[in-house]
């Protein structure tokens, strides 16, 4: 067991819960997996139960969506408990082994996809990318997010992203195979502590982040904008998420679409953007300014958005979930209100909301499409 | 159980696009990401089973350039308690009985006697499967070749060899020895972060040809009984009918020419 | 010169067929180099195999003995360290198989012989002999010269090429061990049969496996889906079974099963030769892989370089429409 200086009590705050259970009346996979927040917390008082706590399987449900947090009336974090017990685990060496190859690869090679460094920008490929440089001044540095570089999927953000900026004539500079993971998800899944692996990235990020004389940095992904947002204290540069970027544009004009889009778009709030951030007008925004559109809302929209189960490790975990996933029941809300965009603004959302719709056969009547996408689309 | 490992750093090249040098003679590598050979991070795990199992030490050994210290403090952080690193470009690493020969002087020169080395039976660039027997060999030893599970016993082991078509052959070979592992023997552990540094502590000597005691006419490539006389891309040659279209499509074509052609 | 001794390799009472390919290519290579074949046999009880092996080599040479009744490499070395020594052939074959990566490198390093392992296919040019192997998984081919005095060893790859009909008339001779005493730092103990689950993929007639190339468990689901559409049963690679996505018994390959079904769809294999030989009884191979320079094309059928997470769902929808 680790020598921490804190005990596991003190780090987590635990005496200070009253087991209300707003956490798991809240938390979004109670319906379909074991996991019980509020119950963990409370087991978790006795330090000898730790290391059985860290061996239930249900701790790798949680996807980190904070619902909980958010609920939470004495304003603790009760899924940082689940990642301090994923960090026992850690510690012990005795992971998954996807879990242990994500963990092995972000150290290795800078990415928890097991891709090379070397490779991160191959998404450029046929594309005028201006890539940043050290010390020279740049508005906008994008930072794109190892699953938009690698996954083929969602490298349509960055590719598009890019026409975007290409278009509108604003400052922007990218970084090249030298960007390394944002690390939130090393966090989620536990590689914590004075000398964890998140730290250390945190620090090595940081660091090389500094390095550029930066207006700005434009973060792809709501995960990449949470963590260098939230988790990295010593970064000098102002972080946004690319909605606020293209709210700017369009409101300069510097973005203006020519194109009439008539469909029905409904916007799937990613949790990281909107629950933990409170971004929830810019991204409705941009999408209320495409041409012959109608947007439509979820019930379940902005802070009570329903998590796709993409974030808290949930790429890389195996879980023991049962019942319909999330992104499922999102994408039958999505067909119930007739919409043929589901939008969204989140890689991990595309992903886990595109199986979703094939899982459910209605690939026919809509499609899951990132903003970015979407406006890429109506500059063609 | 004094047990020695040894470790290759190699190229994952799965997915990557093998293309030959200028000389002709190596591979581009300057995409390659390079980690710790399979069979050998399987070997490190099953080395740290048995210390945990019988106590004793794991020594590290390595053949290759700084950046394999990387993995080597990870090996070293898994249960390892010191490492040897040789580097030294005069050595023709990519024969193997020449790596064997240096491995062994390796070995040899930490003085104490040993029960068993470990190493992976094959690595994922060369596949000669050759330099775990050749270092038995070398080492004066007995050895069993592509280990599955391994029972360690007083003063022997019986090693559960894997066939073809999956048939275990079990030997029983005295110690000391030299045993090369198949990957699935078990599961390689993670090393966090923070093992890995606190494994910064333990000793990683790096060794040149004179600290093996040998001569640079006993393992360069003059000293090589063999000449590899160029790296060539084969042709693929292919007879196969390739489906085209739509990824969508091809998975519907080929689903037609299934049932239509009788295939199913 | 120009004599080569292939050693022959048996297993549980069988003449493994490596040992008349080898045989094969030696007498290609005999005839250029001007010598002839001999095929060493070690064994007990295997006067049938001498005879068998006679039909492919111009000369049988074998041990009968008990002390053969198993297979040790350390009895086998001591064995061709003699025989070597004795008849000075230009060339030793071993097979690249699980016996002979045991015994040749060890062979090489007490006789000093150049040595090339998992050679695929032998040259000769002006006289001298050339062996092939690969590098990177098959990626990268390389050729070989040997420096220095005969004997060379090589470790031949199995199912490199078909063996030929038997159609020579070998002189047999049998001879007596050079070893006399049983070898006790390495005894052999036992055979464990392959774990036999609920089905035998080797009598499965249309079979799906996997590779590497599926990521990780939970895309298994989509892989069953196609399965069920045609009922097949499921295998795999080494990557899959090693990531336990399959139990060890669906293992292809070398070190697991060969399989001879009608139809073989490989899904994100990449086809390094381990598999392949584990594949080519095979009717009909289907490969789907997005690295268009997959080796497993090469033995193809159908080629599909694409995104197999593309590819399979819609191929496993039309199937069911179409058998109903």
């Amino acid at each position: 067991m680790n020598t921490e200086v804190q005990s596991f009590i003190q780090k987590y705050d635990l005496l200070g819960c009253i087991q209300c259970g707003r956490c798991t009346g809240g938390c979004p996979v109670n319906t379909r997996t074991d996991l019980n927040v509020r119950r963990i917390v409370y087991d978790a008082l006795d330090e000898d139960v730790l290391e059985e706590l860290a061996n239930l399987p249900e701790i790798w449900d949680c996807t980190a969506c904070h619902t909980c947090a958010i609920r939470c009336p004495k304003g603790l974090k009760p899924m940082e408990v689940l990642v301090g017990l994923r960090n026992i685990l850690v510690e012990s060496g005795v992971i998954q082994p996807t879990v242990r190859d994500a963990l092995e690869s972000a150290f290795r090679e800078g990415n928890p996809w097991d891709k090379p460094r070397a490779m991160r920008s191959d998404w450029m490929e046929g594309l005028e990318v201006k890539m940043a440089e050290p010390g020279v001044r740049v508005e906008n540095l994008v930072f794109v997010c190892c699953t938009i570089a690698y996954d083929p999927r969602v490298q349509a953000i960055a590719r598009n992203m890019v026409k975007i900026l290409n278009k509108s004539g604003v400052d922007y500079g990218f970084l090249s195979t030298d960007e390394s993971c944002c690390a939130s998800e090393i966090f989620n899944l536990g590689e914590i502590g004075e000398d964890g692996l998140f730290e250390m990235m945190v620090e090595d990020n940081t660091e090389f982040l500094n390095d550029y004389d930066v207006g700005r940095i434009v973060a792809l992904s709501p995960h990449c904008y949470d963590a260098l947002k939230n988790q990295y204290p010593d970064l000098k540069a102002e972080v946004i998420h690319y909605t606020h970027l293209l709210k700017e544009l369009l409101e300069e004009e510097k973005l203006t679409f020519d194109k009439e889009f008539p469909q029905k778009i409904v916007y799937h709030d990613p949790c990281f953007l909107g629950k933990q951030n409170n971004v929830y007008d810019e991204p409705r925004y941009v999408l209320s300014q495409i041409p012959g559109a109608e947007q439509v809302e979820f019930e379940r929209n902005r802070e009570r958005s329903l998590c796709c189960e993409g974030g808290g490790g949930r790429m890389w975990a195996e879980t023991e979930s049962h019942g319909e996933r999330l992104a499922e029941i999102r994408a039958q809300d999505a067909k119930d209100l007739g919409a043929t965009i589901l939008a969204v603004a989140c890689p991990f959302c595309v992903l886990t909301l595109d199986d979703a719709i094939k899982a459910k056969g209605f690939e026919e009547e809509m499609r899951v499409a990132d903003i970015s996408e979407l406006l890429g689309e109506l500059i063609d | 159980m004094k047990t020695f490992v040894c470790i290759k750093r190699v190229p994952d090249t799965s997915e990557a696009e093998v293309k030959v040098d200028a000389s002709g003679k190596d591979v581009d590598s300057s995409k390659f990401s390079f980690d710790i050979n399979d069979a050998d991070n399987y070997a490190v795990e099953e080395a740290v089973l048995i210390k945990e199992a019988q106590g004793g030490t794991v020594q590290v050994v390595c053949m290759g350039p700084a950046d394999a210290d990387v993995m080597i403090r990870m090996a070293l952080a898994k249960g390892g308690d010191s490492a040897l690193r040789i580097d030294d470009p005069r050595i023709d690493a990519r024969d193997p009985l020449l790596s064997a020969k240096a491995l062994a002087a390796a070995i040899k020169g930490q003085g104490e006697e040993f029960d068993l080395v470990l190493t992976g039976c094959m690595s994922n660039d060369d596949g000669n499967m050759a330099t775990g027997v050749a270092l038995a060999e070398e080492l004066g030893v007995p050895h069993a070749a592509m280990v599955k599970k391994l029972e360690v016993e007083e003063g022997k082991i019986k090693a559960h060899r894997e066939l073809e078509g999956g048939i275990i052959e079990v030997v029983e070979v005295v110690l000391p020895a030299v045993v090369t592992i198949q990957t699935g023997i078990n599961e390689p552990r993670y090393a966090p972060i923070r093992g890995i540094r606190q494994a910064q502590k333990k000793e990683l000597k790096v060794l040149k040809i004179e600290d093996l005691g040998l001569g640079e006419d006993e393992v360069s490539a003059a000293a090589s009984l063999v000449e590899m006389q160029g790296f060539y891309i084969p042709e693929v040659v292919s007879t196969a009918e390739i489906i085209e279209g739509e990824p969508e499509e091809k998975g519907e074509i080929m689903a037609e020419k299934l049932v239509k052609g009788g295939l199913l | 010169m120009g004599d080569i001794l292939v050693l022959a390799e048996h297993r549980q009472g069988e003449l493994r067929e490596v040992s008349q390919e080898m045989l094969t290519k030696a007498a290609e290579l005999a005839a250029e180099l001007g010598g002839s074949t001999t095929a060493v046999l070690l064994g007990s009880g295997v006067d049938s195999f001498a005879e068998t092996l006679a039909g492919y080599s111009d000369k049988v040479l074998y041990i009968d003995d008990p002390l053969f009744a198993d297979y040790n490499s350390e009895k086998y070395q001591k064995v061709l360290v003699e025989l070597i020594n004795q008849y000075k052939p230009e060339l030793l074959m071993i097979g690249h198989t699980t016996q002979g990566v045991d015994l040749a490198p060890a062979l090489a390093v007490e006789m000093k012989m150049p040595f090339v392992a998992d050679v695929f296919d032998v040259q000769v040019a002006d006289g001298k002999l050339q062996p092939v192997r690969q590098y990177y998984q098959g990626k990268v081919n390389a050729n070989f010269a040997f420096k220095g005095e005969a004997p060379y060893l090589i470790t031949f790859r199995e199912a490199s090429l078909e063996a030929a009909e038997p159609s020579k008339e070998g002189q047999i001779e049998k001879i007596d061990s050079p070893l006399k005493e049983d070898i006790e730092y390495r005894r052999f103990v036992e055979y464990l049969e392959a774990e036999v689950g609920d089905v035998d993929i080797t009598q499965s007639e249309i079979l799906i496996a996997v590779g590497r190339g599926v990521k990780e468990d939970k895309n298994m689901a989509m892989i069953e889906e196609l399965a069920e559409a045609i009922n097949a049963d499921l295998c795999g690679s080494r990557a899959a079974t090693d990531a336990g996505w399959l139990p060890h018994d669906r293992q292809v390959g070398t070190s697991g099963k060969t399989v001879k079904p009608k139809l073989y769809i490989a899904i994100g294999i990449s086809g390094a030769f381990q598999h392949i030989a584990g594949i080519k009884g095979s009717k009909t191979i289907v490969a789907i892989n997005r690295d268009p320079d997959a080796p497993i094309f090469t033995v193809a059928d159908f080629a599909i370089v694409d995104d197999l997470f593309k590819v399979v769902p819609k191929m496993a929808e039309k199937l069911k429409e179409l058998r109903g």
